[in-house]
């Protein structure tokens, strides 16, 4: 089992959609995806593809909203599926991201 | 001197330079160094102005770039087939290319970038011993203009054979170091985080309780404690995020911190306050670890409680098994002021809890499938009273069951705590 991952610019920020497995096999290589970039001032992460996070995954999401913190650059975590939600509420992290339901959603909040 | 006699003496001395270069490559294990003599070795043998080595990445399927005068890795990369060194590398046949701009398969990119100039091409595949393909050797413009001659591809297919062979065994002690190192730095974390789990729980008639961690692999996150301070027994369970020896020490720290906070904190909430202010200290790298704190009155079964992003414990209760009711607060480590709520909930005679990590209800079996809740739930009810060492283990051995083999992916800690009968106190 494995993690899939796809970029694509939309417009002026970078959606990107994961798949599969994110835990402490597939971890190392989401975060150098995600790290190794350019700075992204506006991405969106669509997780509606991810069956599975493990705790080694939740750190790949702190790791990068430090980051984009960092720059002021703006993280948005959408289409969680309900066992990703359950294992971000339940770590207490969830308040720590702006989360969304869909891509829309996500990109309208670089609207306003 | 003849024409014959000269002959003669450029066969000795290219003889004598091939049997030097396999003295050289013969005593070097280092990959580093030892592509670095090759390199140097073929350019002043072969009579060539640059000389490259592409080993092939047999995971990716490509050919990764070393060059004459300055050794880095992967400098460049290229699938197979793709330019000379590409296909010389699919066919594992020579090639000798006299005008490189005239050849088609000649990718002109890199000269555009360095600003090189190639003119002749000499290109062989380096073979292992066991004939797999180990890479590419590639010798740029024979010094003095020219071509490469026949004579000289001679040369290269016996250098190569040389070559091919010393950088095979170079790859297997370097893999095998690396796996020797790896194997070394799991052990090291599998003691680091045995070493702190307490060896005894603290006794007492009013009180039983029993612990069981079982690690994963590579993982070395997961830790339980118990401690008694003044009449009140504190204790603990959690996991830290990662693996390995960074985990392990993380454990550790949490594990120290935990011992330390216990006798000087005013209740669960208060303690969790205090470690998760120093571990979210200069934690760059954004380790953390949920833990479940309680502590428990044995006399009158009061317990007063905080989690920190940790799965909530089941309440052993007379008429069954029920989720302890927990407010979320993020794991230590992440939020330096974060504020963690005290739960208050009071156990009866024969009651207890039971205190787990997520490597119970995100055991895997061979299909991929977690175990989930649901069923944890199930076994609670199902197995009702019993001694606590002897609940830890059966649900133990439920998880086993279910995994059915497949290797876990993540430490397993269970923890169950009860009150004595009525009576007894």
């Amino acid at each position: 089992m494995s993690l899939e991952v796809r970029e694509e610019r939309r417009g002026e920020g970078l959606l990107v959609w994961a798949a599969g497995r994110i835990d402490s096999n597939t971890s190392a290589e989401f975060e150098q995806r995600l790290m190794t970039r350019d700075a992204e001032a506006r991405l969106v992460v669509d997780l509606s593809g991810v069956d599975y996070i493990s705790s080694a995954g939740l750190r790949v999401f702190l790791i990068l909203a430090k980051k984009m913190k960092a720059f002021g650059g703006r993280l948005v975590l959408c289409a969680l599926p309900p066992p990703v939600k359950q294992v971000f509420d339940l770590s207490g992290f969830t308040p720590l991201f702006v989360v969304e339901a869909s891509v829309e959603q996500a990109f309208g909040r670089f609207a306003s | 001197m003849s024409v014959a006699e000269a002959g003669l003496e450029r066969s000795v001395a290219r003889l004598n330079s091939l049997l030097e270069v396999s003295r050289a490559l013969a005593v070097e294990l280092d990959l580093d160094s030892l592509l670095r003599v090759i390199l140097a070795k073929a350019t002043a043998v072969l009579e060539a102005e640059r000389s490259t080595i592409f080993l092939h990445d047999t995971t990716k399927g490509t050919l990764g770039s070393h060059l004459s005068g300055e050794i880095k890795r992967g400098a460049l990369t290229l699938p197979l087939g793709v330019g000379i060194a590409g296909q010389v590398a699919l066919s594992r046949q020579l090639l000798n290319i006299p005008d490189a701009y005239a050849d088609p398969r000649f990718n002109p990119q890199f000269d555009r970038e360095t600003g090189f100039r190639t003119r002749s091409i000499l290109c062989a595949p380096l073979l292992s011993h066991r004939g797999e393909l180990v890479g590419v050797i590639q010798l740029l413009n024979r010094v003095g203009g020219g071509v490469f001659g026949e004579d000289m591809e001679e040369m290269l297919r016996a250098f190569a054979s040389i070559a091919g062979v010393a950088i095979d065994r170079a790859r297997l002690v370097e893999a095998a170091i690396e796996a020797k190192r790896t194997e070394e730095s799991l052990r090291l974390a599998h003691d680091i985080q045995m070493s702190m789990l307490p060896r005894a729980f603290p006794i007492s008639p009013l009180l039983d309780m029993s612990a069981s961690l079982k690690p994963a692999r590579s993982v070395g996150g997961d830790f339980y404690d118990a401690l008694k301070v003044d009449e009140l027994i504190w204790f603990a369970v959690g996991d830290a995020s990662g693996k390995g020896v960074g985990a392990a020490l993380f454990t550790a720290m949490t594990l120290t911190l935990f011992r330390a906070t216990a006798r000087i904190a005013r209740d669960p909430a208060d303690a969790l306050e205090r470690i998760n202010r120093e571990l979210s200290r200069d934690n760059d790298n954004m380790m953390f670890v949920t833990m479940f704190v309680g502590v428990l009155d044995p006399g009158t079964g009061e317990v007063l409680y905080a989690s920190a992003g940790h799965p909530p414990p089941y309440l052993l209760r007379s008429a069954g098994a029920e989720p302890l009711e927990t407010i979320a607060a993020p794991a230590l480590g992440v939020v330096e002021h974060a504020h963690y709520p005290l739960g208050r909930t009071s156990l009866g005679p024969s009651e207890g809890l039971l205190l787990y990590t997520d490597g119970v209800t995100e055991a895997q079996n061979p299909t991929g499938r977690l175990w989930g809740i649901d069923p944890l739930e199930a076994f609670l009810q199902k197995t009702g009273m019993s001694s606590c060492d002897s609940l830890a283990r059966r649900l133990v051995a439920e998880v086993d069951a279910f995994a059915a083999g497949a290797s876990p992916a993540d430490d397993l800690t269970v923890m169950a705590l009860r009150r004595a009968p009525a009576g007894r106190s």
